[in-house]
Formats: C-alpha cells, structure tokens, sequence
C-alpha cells in the first residue's frame, strides 16, 4: 500500500520543510531553556567540586557562603583542624564584583584562598599558579583576561598569572582567585575616607583616648584597620570519617553552621536557584502550548486544503483509519523534522550563551517524545474534520 | 436484464413533516453492461440526489437496487445488503467527476493503481492494472507524471482510468465534460464508449451539457424527481 503520508509530504517538501525548521526553532528555544537550567545546576555542581571541600564552615544560622552572608573569624579553621576526622581546614571569601581590565568592566566572583588548601583551584588551562604572596591572580577563561593583564580590584591592580575553566559562581559568573589576604582586604577593608572619620572617631572618644594609657589609641586603631574575617572554612575530611558526623562535631563544639557536599547541593540547587528554575519550568511550560498550538494550526490548516481529497479518497473507498493515519504521520513528521531542526539548532547557539547551557542527551530524548506525544495530541483536531469530511463532497450538487 | 445496474422505485425524501421534500420519486432505470446512458435534467431536479444514491453515498427512503445481478439495496428488505459501504462503492462502483480530482501528491500510475491497493490486491498487480488502463486510455506515457503536469484532457482520461481501475459494473460520471470545449467533450465520451464496450461497464453520465447530448442513445430526463426514459440520437463519435 501507498504511504498517503509520505506521498504528500514530498509533493509538497518546501512547505512541509520550512514549516519543520519554524516547529524547530521553537523547539531548539525549548531544548534551551531546559539546557540553562542543566547549566545552573550543573555550575553549581562544579563550584562545589572545585572547591575541593567536603564540609563548608559557616557563620552560624546562615545557609552561606554562596546562598547567604557569612562572616567568621579567621582563625575558626585553627579549631576545626583539631577536631578528629579533619584532615585539610582553610579560610576562604567569597565576593561577587564588577572588576575592572582596561576600559572596561566584568562581573566576576572573587575568590580568596591559600594556595595549596581547598578553595584552589584544580587545574589550570594556561599559565602557572600563584607564587606571590599578593597582586597575583587566576581566572576563568569566560571572564574574558589574558594572561599577563592586569586587572584591577577595589585599590590594587593585580596580573593575571594563569587561566582556568569551568569555574563559576552558582549564578554563572566566572572566578577570579586572588591570595586570601588581599581577598580579604578587597572585601572587608574600609575606604580611606571611612578609616580617617573612624580614627577621627575614637580619638574623640575618652574611653579610648586616655592620656594615662600611651598607645591605647593606636591600638585600638589597628584593630579597626585589619579585618580578620573569612566567609568560610572548607575542611577535608580524612580517611576513616565521614563528612556528616565531622560536620556534627562541628556544629556541636564551634557553635558553627557545617554543610556536607549533599547538604549545600540541596542549598544551591534546591533554594538558591528554585526561583529560575520555576521561572524556566514557565518558559517550558508555555513553548510547550505554543508549540503544541502551531502543530496543531499548521496540520489542521494542511488538512482543511485538503477536503476534496479526503472526500474522494472516502469516496473511492479509502478507510478513515488510513485517512486518520496520514494525518498523523504528517503530524509526527513535522515533529521529527522540528525535533531534528531544533537539537542542531540549540547546539549550534548554546556556546554563544553568556551562561553555561547544559545540553543532555536525556533531555533531547524527553523532548523528543513530548514533541512525539504533543503532534499527536495536535493531530487529533485535523483528524477529527477529517473524519467528519463526507465522501458526497466529491460529488458536486 | 441480470447485469448492469436496475433501479426500481427508488425514493428519497429529505426531512419529515411539514418542510419534507421528495427529490428523487419513484425513479426507474436499467442499465445495461457497456451502455452509455445520459442523465439530463435542470439544476435542483434531483440528479446529483440519483448519484449520491446509486453511489452509496446516501440511503434511498424506498425503492431496489440491483447492480451486476445483485441486489445491493432494498428497502423492503432492510435498506443495504452490506453494513461495508466504502467496500461497495471501492469495488463496484467507478466515480468520475466533473473535475478530475486527481490525488495531487500521487504520481498518475499511483492515482489509478491506488483503488486495487486498497481493495487488497498487491502493489505490483495494482500498477500492472493502473498500466493497462493508461494504455487503453493513450496516457501511458504520462504514467509518472504529476497531475499538475498534466493537460486537462489527459487528466480527466486518468481520472477515468481510476474510475474503471476495480472492472466495477457501473461507472457514475458527473458531468465529466462540463469543463472541456467540444474537442475534448467528444473525446472524452468517445472514449466513455469506447471503454463501455471494452470492459463491458454501465455507464450513466450525468450532464446540461448540449455538446454531447445527441451522443447517447438512451436518455432519462429528470425533472422533479422523476425520471422519463427517451431514446437519444445516438450519434456516431467514433
């Protein structure tokens, strides 16, 4: 037997083809909107792999570093280092920017670390590691340095001595990892305006100004000055212990928040990009109607061009099943060609992305069968006037 | 007559009560293998109502149809011997229209060698069919053309190739030459005669058309619903 389908579908290819490739852009802007949140979740991912860490020590009642304001003092990782099970502790700081290279400006995360303690980062693409104990900094290749730029943070100027991948902040900006104590400096240190009102500041006031205690002024002063915060401690946890009840001895002893991997992941993925992901579940949502809605008008609107072939077709004795089936195979054509059209487009366009776009093979093939299962649905209201078309059309009167 | 088509009595009326209307009343009409007979009659007087009924398209109110020594219909007894009415109108009755509605995305072979496909004869055997028939009606070497590659005339000659496609023992044509200049109006009903003969097929050919009136032997005028049998000229197109 003839496949009606397929006759048709290559008599009429150039509409049946250009229709596919506009099913197919909506539908590589579906596959999209799925792969930005692949990417969000998986940047997520990756900020904590990179880190190296297997607990995050935070200022307690906070859900820090990344999903809120955290502040503890920098020698918190002193203690935890004591604990049974530690075997690494290190301060971190974590600061979302705007840093300057040339004329212009990138959002960046800075990231302050000690080299050779978690928070480093793992590998590197070009360049070497840090080997000064300031001005020197590594960044992700999406923040767009090169290597030997200087790039300017808050006061200080810094090189850019080697570049990294895949290093981003869970909001999709790239890192840039500096020495701790500069870290620490560019986010907490005061400007000099605000250092002279302090000092001006205290030593007006008597309690700090006592003429009787030479030196109580300066001191007070320096204190003022230096900033001995971090935003987190990440531990190592050594052989033989597991993360989670390192983390309770923590929480026990330090009066601190700890978070294992599985616990900040639920943080990052489950609270702090809950918003997008409602917000692209939308968008899906919605290309999914429209798509669903073009299928449907183009295969009804093909089909309705078509009555006086489908009245003769009953007419010669044509089965509605036959005629049914015809439909449907157009429809699931135009599906597959939109599907094809789509994948290769979201491919091609998901690089040119400012934020990492995560295309899955699991989701392409669930799009594939929604598309398969929305042509059919769409199908359906072309099929029924098709069945509804009587075969006496074909005879004039 | 045992062959060919034999209607008796058939009725059809639309509606009921008050706003009723009886197109077709107590029509008659026989109709021999390989005759060619004119269906004639002004508009709104119940000639396409005939067709669609002959054509199993719709259902008499009253009446017998016997096509090919069967009966097909008989009020008396039911209405439609077969529940499968698409069967019966695919294999034993041919259709050609007043324009060829050809099936666009089918090749000319495809078009005719569609009909035995769906009958369940195989594809080889349908096309082998579809062949003969375009080379009976000498438009064999359009056989892989598109419709839309074909002239008029050549198009309506395969819409009659399709028609007889099945060897159905009746063929109903709608006025097949309604869009045609007298040339080609005469050859089509040349060759309707010609394949009457051939195939030994009834043929009713439903026309106004002035051209080829004078070609049929037979005629049955319509008019109110009825029909009355007057022998044509007969003239000789051969």
């Amino acid at each position: 037997m003839i496949s009606l389908a397929g006759r048709d579908i290559l008599h009429s290819w150039g509409k049946f083809v250009l229709t596919g490739i506009g099913l197919g852009l909506l539908i590589g802007a579906t596959l999209t909107m799925a792969g930005v949140y692949r990417g969000m979740v998986d940047d997520a991912q990756v900020l904590l792999t990179n880190s190296g860490a297997d607990i995050w020590v935070v200022q307690k009642d906070t859900q820090g570093p990344y999903a809120e304001a955290s502040n503890i003092r920098d020698d918190v990782y002193r203690g935890v280092l004591g604990l049974p099970g530690v075997a690494q502790a290190a301060n971190v700081t974590y600061l979302t920017m705007q840093v300057q290279h040339g004329a212009r400006e990138s959002r960046s995360m800075v990231v302050g670390f000690e080299p050779g303690q978690p928070g480093e980062p793992t590998y590197l693409v070009a360049g070497r590691r840090l080997l000064r104990g300031h001005y020197e900094a590594i960044a992700d290749v999406k923040a767009g340095f090169r290597l030997g730029e200087r790039i300017r943070i808050r006061r200080h100027d810094y090189e850019v001595v080697g570049l990294t991948q895949r290093t981003v902040s869970s909001g999709g900006d790239p890192m840039v990892f500096i020495p701790l104590k500069d870290a620490q400096e560019a986010q907490f240190l005061k400007d000099n305006d605000a250092i002279i009102t302090d000092r001006a500041r205290t030593a007006a006031n008597p309690a700090l100004n006592r003429p009787g205690v030479p030196g109580l002024l300066d001191a007070v002063n320096a204190a003022q000055t230096v900033n001995r915060s971090v935003n987190a401690v990440l531990v190592k946890v050594g052989a033989g212990s597991t993360a989670e009840s390192v983390a309770q001895e923590i929480r026990r002893w330090k009066h601190l928040q700890a978070y294992t991997r599985v616990q900040m992941e639920e943080i990052l993925v489950a609270k702090l990009i809950a918003t997008s992901a409602r917000q692209i579940g939308m968008f899906l949502a919605i290309l999914t109607v429209v798509s669903a809605a073009i299928v449907a008008f183009i295969i009804y609107t093909m089909t309705l061009g078509k009555i006086r072939e489908i009245a003769v077709l009953k007419l010669i004795g044509t089965r509605n099943r036959s005629i049914a089936g015809m439909i449907l195979q157009q429809a699931l054509g135009l599906g597959l060609i939109g599907f094809v059209v789509g994948k290769i487009a979201a491919t091609l366009w998901a690089p040119a992305f400012p934020k990492y776009v995560l295309l899955e093979s699991g989701d392409a093939l669930r799009a594939f069968i929604v598309v398969m299962l929305v042509c059919t649905l769409a199908s359906t209201l072309a099929i029924r006037a098709a069945l509804k078309v009587d075969p006496a059309e074909a005879i004039g009167g | 007559m045992d062959q060919g088509i034999h209607i008796e009595g058939l009725s059809k009326r639309y509606g009921a009560g008050d706003t009723a209307v009886d197109a077709l009343k107590e029509v008659n009409m026989s109709i021999a293998p390989g005759e060619v007979v004119g269906l004639v009659g002004p508009s709104g007087s119940g000639k396409t109502t005939l067709l669609k009924c002959l054509g199993a398209v719709i259902e008499p109110t009253r009446g017998r149809m016997t096509l090919g020594g069967e009966v097909i219909y008989d009020s008396a007894q039911g209405g439609w011997k077969t529940k499968d009415l698409r069967a019966l109108r695919r294999d034993r009755i041919g259709f050609i229209f007043q324009a060829p509605y050809l099936i666009p995305f089918l090749d000319v072979t495809d078009n005719v060698a569609l009909l035995p496909m769906l009958a369940g004869r195989a594809n080889g055997a349908s096309r082998a069919r579809a062949l003969e028939l375009l080379q009976a009606l000498d438009v064999d070497h359009r056989a892989k053309a598109q419709p839309s590659e074909l002239s008029g005339g050549e198009q309506q000659r395969v819409s009659i190739a399709r028609a007889l496609a099945n060897q159905p023992p009746v063929i109903l044509a709608d006025e097949p030459t309604a869009p045609l200049d007298s040339q080609r109006a005469l050859a089509v009903m040349r060759i309707l005669n010609q394949m009457a003969s051939q195939y030994q097929t009834a043929i009713i050919v439903v026309t106004h058309d002035e051209k080829i009136i004078p070609i049929f032997k037979r005629i049955y005028h319509i008019r109110d619903g009825r029909t009355v049998e007057e022998a044509g000229e007969g003239r000789d197109i051969s």
